[in-house]
């Protein structure tokens, strides 16, 4: 049974619709990250879970009762905010105590799920300082800890690391992954870094203008993107779309020409794309240098070397920029046309909606 | 070590390292050991002091003429030509005005008393409604807000006699009532504003923590805005104070008659014989007068800065 349940969740300010219905399943112990540019609405739907935001339309559902009427407290659940929220005049102690104070709970009882917390993230020799003094890490160790004493059925986080600088954000991202494994409860997580939701989730929710685009284990998206948005959004450096037109369609092959990079033919079985304006996309990192059943020139009018890979930035004849990635350090050079190649069964194909074709 | 201390220590090491050694051993804002951007020419800095003290010696004279005054001797005060430095200067102004105007410390008392009440009274009132129009959106909030500045465009003379028909209807004239009253009514709107602003500034994410984690608005309100807006609450305070202390005038003068509410601006009036002006008594029953509100600004002026920095809101 599914624990957290959306049903055509709808958000309305005023006359502007930000969500428009979300129907999603969030199991026991999941870990779902909401993922989607600025302004796709994903805090706004972390943010009506928490009880933050009333409902326009639609229900909210946890542990099968309707929560939509629920303050935060009594819907279980704990929130970690972007900016921490930690309270800059309390110790880190009373920071974490802060809900088991509300509860007024008694001081031994408050004690000992201070100090529990404090040794899961290990804050314990930072109890009596304030938040001013501690790293951007510690904050977020603070602000976690005051979500555990509570000990919710789902916790809530708003892109939590978006704060921090990048080595710090993978570190985090580490131990997150261990409370995770740790804790055994739900997590929602809310980021616009699909880096964090790749290698976090056991399920991604991707996001698009208030609508699901689509839900998938990461590498379900990675592989089968249901449409252009989560192919283009998905992957990085993203995946590269050339325009085309589909020449025929019988029900095996489709024929994709391409213009002047020549005619494609994918084994797909749909009939309706048949002279339909399609994009085909091909990840950067499905190109190879020593050829592939589909070869083009490009001529990379940038040249990235990072030791690990190198990347070339080319504009294709009909104007798409193209990129490719290609392990170690092959022999690229600005403007020097080079020929690169895939696999056919590497390439994706969009209809005209930007569907994914199959 | 302070910050300050570690970058003057630092710019002190790089200007021995490639300045020649002398500069370190001067001192002054124009010294190698300062910061670039804190360092000054010699006249520069001269001319920095001469601004200094002319903006004070026009702000202070009338304090220093009155103060001097208040030394001298009656007979010299109207001598010809007027010396400015007291001859034979001495502190008996200070003695002899509690015996001419006996009733001079129920004056000082009520002039603080009456500032005390009023800025309680603002506090309590401002508090809750600064955080009320931070926070929440209610239907009339702008317009309240713009009736509050208007309010305040209106000084208390203007509407010294409908204050006082009211005031009589109440029945409230010849008490401490009648010069607390309009005295807090005058200083709240400004305070809202103030406050309001101040408020504003902590971000709202430490309300939304604490309603996520089942604090009711009050208690936030008590435990997470209140330690942080202590700052800004002492601000007003000391404004509050210091406006009910000058504005009391007016409204003593026009609503108390009897002597024992008056507060001191309004009796110094008692020094003002039937004959001549006692002006050196009167001069140091006034500098008496403003000691408590010092006292008070000295005082409160501690906890501003421990506020200010004990309740960094950044993160």
């Amino acid at each position: 049974m599914s624990q957290l349940s959306l049903k055509r969740l709808e958000k309305s300010f005023n006359e502007a619709r930000i969500i428009k219905g979300i129907d999603l399943d969030v199991s026991e112990g999941e870990f779902v990250v909401f993922v989607g540019p600025s302004g796709c609405g994903k805090s706004t739907l972390l943010r009506m879970i928490a009880g933050l935001e009333d409902v326009s339309a639609g229900e909210i559902e946890i542990g099968g009762n309707i929560v939509n009427e629920l303050p935060p407290v009594q819907r279980g659940i704990a929130m970690v905010f972007q900016s921490y929220a930690l309270y800059p005049h309390m110790t880190v102690y009373e920071n974490i105590a802060f809900p088991l104070r509300v509860e007024k709970l008694p001081q031994a009882e408050v004690d000992s799920r201070v100090q529990a917390a404090a040794r899961v993230l290990q804050l314990e020799s930072r109890l009596q300082h304030r938040p001013g003094q501690l790293s951007g890490g510690q904050r977020q160790r603070v602000a976690i800890g005051r979500a555990i004493v509570r000990q919710p059925k789902i916790f809530l986080f708003d892109e939590p690391l978006s704060n921090l600088d990048a080595a710090l954000r993978s570190e985090m991202r580490i131990e997150l992954m261990e409370l995770h494994k740790r804790l055994g409860s739900t997590m929602i997580y809310v980021t616009h870094d699909q880096i964090e939701a790749m290698t976090m989730a056991d399920k991604i929710v991707v996001l698009n203008a208030g609508e699901i685009a689509q839900i998938g284990s990461p590498l379900e998206l990675y592989h089968k993107p249901d449409n252009l948005f989560v192919a283009g959004f998905i992957g990085s450096p993203k995946m590269n779309f050339i325009n085309g037109k589909v020449r025929a369609a019988d029900g095996s092959n489709v024929t994709v020409d391409l213009g002047k990079l020549g005619t494609i033919s994918l084994p797909r079985t749909s009939r309706d794309v048949a002279g339909q304006d399609v994009t085909l996309g091909i990840r950067p990192e499905h190109l190879s240098l020593d050829g592939g059943q589909f070869v083009i020139e490009i001529t990379p009018n940038i040249v990235e070397h990072l030791g690990i890979h190198t990347i070339g930035y080319a504009i294709l004849p009909g104007g798409e920029n193209f990129i490719g990635l290609f392990e170690g350090n092959p022999d690229l050079e600005d403007g020097k046309p080079m020929k690169v190649g895939f696999d056919i069964d590497q390439a994706h194909l969009f209809d005209s909606r930007g569907l994914a074709v199959y | 070590m302070s910050d300050v201390a570690r970058s003057t220590e630092v710019a002190a090491a790089d200007s021995k390292a490639s300045v020649k050694p002398q500069a370190k051993a001067r001192r002054g804002l124009w010294s190698a050991s300062r910061p670039m951007i804190d360092r000054y020419k010699w006249y520069e800095v001269a001319a920095l002091y001469a601004g200094l003290f002319v903006f004070l010696f026009f702000v202070l004279a009338p304090f220093i003429e009155g103060f001097l005054v208040s030394l001298k001797p009656l007979a010299q005060l109207f001598s010809t030509p007027y010396s400015f430095i007291p001859e034979n200067g001495s502190f008996d102004a200070y003695i002899n005005m509690w015996t001419s105007v006996p009733m001079l410390g129920m004056h000082i008392f009520n002039s603080f008393f009456i500032s005390t009440v009023v800025t309680l009274i603002v506090v309590a009132v401002v508090v809750p409604a600064a955080y009320a129009f931070a926070r929440f959106n209610f239907a009339g909030a702008g317009l309240m807000l713009a009736g509050f500045l208007a309010v305040n465009m209106f000084s208390g003379a203007v509407l010294l006699i409908p204050l006082f028909r009211l005031m009589r209807t109440m029945g409230l004239l010849n008490t401490y009532w009648a010069m607390i009253v309009p005295g807090a009514a005058f200083l709240i709107p400004s305070s809202v504003w103030l406050l309001r602003t101040y408020m504003m500034r902590i971000p709202r994410e430490l309300d939304e923590a604490a309603w996520v984690d089942g604090a009711s608005r009050l208690y936030t309100l008590r435990r997470v805005i209140l330690p942080l807006a202590m700052p800004g609450i002492v601000v007003v305070a000391i404004m509050t104070f210091i406006g009910a202390y000058a504005q009391q005038f007016i409204f003593a003068l026009t609503f108390n008659s009897k002597t024992e509410f008056m507060p001191l601006p309004i009796g110094l009036f008692a020094f003002f014989g039937k004959q001549e002006v006692v002006w050196n008594e009167l001069m140091a029953a006034s500098f008496v007068g403003i000691l408590p509100v010092m006292i008070v600004i000295v005082f409160l002026q501690r906890y501003l800065v421990a506020g200010l920095t004990a309740g960094a809101v950044k993160q």
